[in-house]
């Protein structure tokens, strides 16, 4: 199970476009996916294991055991066409890993007549803002076009670590079109490392995203997610503020320890 | 020599529909502690031996199921009672109740997933359908709870034995894949959680009470005579 798909209820496809949002600074790609699947209610039809993920197991509220695996749904639009998300509580884990887990996503979606491939990042900025900007990144001036129109704007340069990154650039080299979204974050992280959800930044690609698929979703859940987290985030940089404050006090006089 | 995994089966025996009992070293060392009693309690006889280049034999994390990728231990040699072996996965046979236990080790973190999937087959060819995984959690309450990969196998333990749920969060190391790896190869499988204080400087050190505590209750599960 070097990277497995396995498939619950077989589908059929039609018109497919594969939206990839993995776990990833501030969990935007996640955030947003997820928000997507359960918004739309789409239905979950195959999981991805791989050996390439961190090898431990989750033990659930309920009790019951989780491999760490990524997920596949499936939602059919308005206008016939399904979009399927892969989302999940795992990346691969080295380089070789999340190249063997994107090409094989990819050759999935090639075998079932994928026609787009979007995914959902974050930008890291230190630059202070009202609302995040969502930059885009295409694999063709026709796609970047199309999510200019739609509200990014486009990304000069940069890196996009990870498998959200990763499978666009896959994409472009077995020769499909797509994007990826990076919406701004401050890309807050917690003392153990682990970065802080920003629903902000999320609700402002699915913003974008929702455009680019032609589908609506009811907001109002994220934007309390993201109002809840809008006062967090101000404690959090109240705080960091008086610290420091304090030791640019604490530098001014001298200090002993007795 | 060894590519990645190696079987060297001690016996041919057949079991009919065995029970498979996994522990390895992990917090309190409770798995492993309960394994070796089922062995002597059982006189099961070995049965497979699983080598493989994944198996350090000095860890270099501590405790030595927290796998690291930049961390991959050293390789080595295993002397037991004056004999020379290769660190390795044991697994034992025990006709009557028919049972296959498993000693389990912990691979370094390139081998996890390839030793406990390599493992969850053995036990698949064995005509193994049933799992129980027994490990320590870190709790100052002296008491016993169970995971499973299924509800149906949840209600049982409560029905049956009077034990709920009563830990959450990750489960690392050999016993905790080879626990998830059970699923997808249709094996229902419960774990036995046995509460036991962390002791920070050294996760591994033996906690033979909760240990024996777990050993009682698998005892009643397995319909094992108590020792």
């Amino acid at each position: 199970m070097n990277a497995e798909i396995k498939i619950l209820k077989p589908i059929q496809p039609q018109g497919l476009t594969l939206v990839v949002g993995l776990p990833g600074i501030a969990y935007i790609g996640k955030l947003s996916v997820d928000y997507l699947i359960t918004q739309l209610k789409a239905d979950l039809f195959g999981e991805v294991y791989s050996k390439h993920f961190p090898p431990y197991v989750i033990i659930k509220e309920d009790g019951l055991v989780e491999l760490l695996r990524n997920e596949l749904h499936v939602h059919r639009t308005e206008a016939g066409t399904d979009v399927v998300f892969l989302s999940g509580n795992a990346q691969a884990f080295s380089p070789e890993g999340q190249y063997e887990v994107s090409e094989r996503i990819l050759d999935w979606a090639i075998e079932n007549g994928v026609k787009r491939v979007y995914s959902v990042a974050a930008l890291v900025t230190d630059r202070q803002f009202d609302a995040p900007k969502v930059h885009v990144t295409a694999t063709s001036a026709d796609v970047l076009e199309e999510a200019k129109a739609k509200g990014a704007e486009p990304l000069e340069h940069g890196i996009i670590g990870g498998e959200n990154g990763l499978v666009l650039g896959l994409a472009k080299k077995k020769g499909l079109e797509g994007a990826c979204l990076l919406t701004e974050t401050h890309g807050y992280q917690a003392p153990t490392g682990e970065y802080v959800i920003d629903p902000r930044a999320a609700k402002a690609a699915i913003g974008v995203l929702t455009q680019i698929l032609g589908v609506k979703v009811d907001m109002e859940p994220m934007e309390k997610q993201a109002m809840e987290m809008d006062e967090a985030f101000a404690k959090m940089a109240e705080i960091e503020r008086r610290m420091r404050e304090e030791m640019t006090q604490q530098g001014k006089r001298p200090s002993y320890v007795t | 020599m060894l590519d990645d995994i190696t079987i060297k089966n001690v016996a041919l025996m057949e079991l009919k529909d065995p029970v498979a009992v996994v522990g390895s070293p992990g917090l309190r060392s409770i798995g492993k502690l309960a394994i070796d009693q089922l062995i002597t309690q059982t006189k099961a006889q070995s049965l497979a031996d699983l080598y493989s280049a994944h198996l350090p034999t000095i860890y270099q994390t501590q405790p030595s199921y927290a796998a690291d990728p930049s961390l991959p231990g050293m390789g080595g040699a295993v002397v037991e009672g004056g004999n020379v072996d290769l660190p390795r996965v044991q697994l034992f046979a025990s006709v009557e109740p028919p049972l296959i236990l498993v000693r389990g080790y912990h691979a370094n973190f390139e081998g996890q997933f390839t030793v406990g999937k390599k493992t969850v087959d053995l036990l698949v060819e064995a005509g193994v359908r049933r799992m129980v995984v027994v490990a320590g959690f870190g709790t100052t309450e002296k008491k016993l709870c169970v995971a499973a990969n299924t509800q149906a196998l949840l209600d049982e333990m409560k029905a049956k034995w009077g034990l709920g749920t009563g830990y959450k969060g990750p489960f690392m190391g050999f016993s905790g894949l080879v626990f998830g790896l059970a699923k997808l190869r249709g094996i229902e499988a419960v774990c036995l959680f046995a509460g036991t204080q962390p002791v920070e400087e050294d996760l591994e050190y033996p906690d033979n009470e909760a240990s024996a505590r777990a050993v009682e209750q698998l005892n009643k599960i397995l319909g094992l005579m108590p020792p």
